[in-house]
């Protein structure tokens, strides 16, 4: 069975790399999980953000960081659901959880 | 149970206080946490994120910085690159954060 | 203990200095994301055969 992978996002240039990265292993079976924080927030924006959230089996933002760079509370990104508007706690799940772990 | 150790190292002083804060929430998961300031010198912090740094402190962490302006203005503990190698070999997950 | 350092960017003294000093007598591998077109198959790939990734900045 194919290790799990857990994303964490903290530049918003590497969008391109995060959606590559988890195309490939998923295409492997993996089990992919993207966390998305403070600057990297921004990406939540990102017309190809909702294809990443179809894409791995789960896509969280840190809510804290989103607000901090101008965004409302209720303004959900598109592909996002609501309840992964989440804390840095996702960071936590991803290194304890996942089997390998990737910061971009 | 063995306990993950996590260093975040900040090289962009856009990133470093987020980077801090980030540092903070894995030592509340349970976590070794610890945060690197590199390379760049740091406003004063304020009250608040002084408050966090010693709640870091409160669940060993800490935070350390290559800067001595760094270590002077906001009490972070000094750190060479050679020591900051060292330590990164015993770390579970190692963070370059942000952008340099 | 396997490491694999994924660079974001041409590695720097100060990246170049950790590395050497994280890898020493480990087994090591890379991976140049700056490089053109990233095959993420094969990155994928080395992540899973690695014990420890480090994506430098």
């Amino acid at each position: 069975m194919a290790k799990s992978l857990g994303i964490f996002v903290t530049t918003p240039d590497n969008l391109d790399h995060v959606i590559g990265i988890t195309k490939a292993a998923k295409a492997k079976g993996s089990n992919v999980k993207v966390f998305f924080t403070w600057k990297a927030t921004t990406l939540a924006k990102d017309p190809k953000f909702p294809g990443l959230c179809k894409l791995a089996d789960d896509v969280s933002i840190c809510v804290d960081s989103y607000k901090k760079q101008g965004f409302s509370v209720d303004d959900v990104p598109e592909g996002l659901d609501p309840k992964k508007m989440a804390t840095q706690a996702q960071h936590g799940i991803i290194i304890e959880d996942f089997d390998c772990y990737l910061s971009l | 149970m063995e306990y993950k150790k996590v260093c975040l190292m900040y090289r962009h002083e856009d990133y470093a206080l987020d980077g801090i804060r980030s540092a903070l929430g894995l030592a509340v998961e349970n976590m070794y946490a610890y945060g690197v300031v590199m390379d760049k010198e740091i406003d004063e912090l304020d009250e608040l994120n002084q408050e966090s740094i010693e709640m870091l402190r409160d669940m060993e962490g800490e935070v350390f910085s290559t800067v001595a302006a760094n270590v002077e203005k906001n009490g972070f503990e000094a750190i060479t690159i050679e020591e900051l190698g060292e330590k990164l070999r015993e770390m579970t997950h190692i963070v370059p954060y942000g952008i340099k | 203990m396997k490491i694999l350092n994924v660079y974001r960017s041409e590695p720097d003294e100060t990246v170049q200095k950790l590395v050497e000093i994280v890898t020493r007598d480990r087994e090591a591998d890379t991976f140049d994301l700056y490089a053109g077109n990233p095959d993420y198959d094969a990155l994928v790939d080395k992540i899973f055969a690695a014990d420890q990734t480090i994506c430098w900045w």
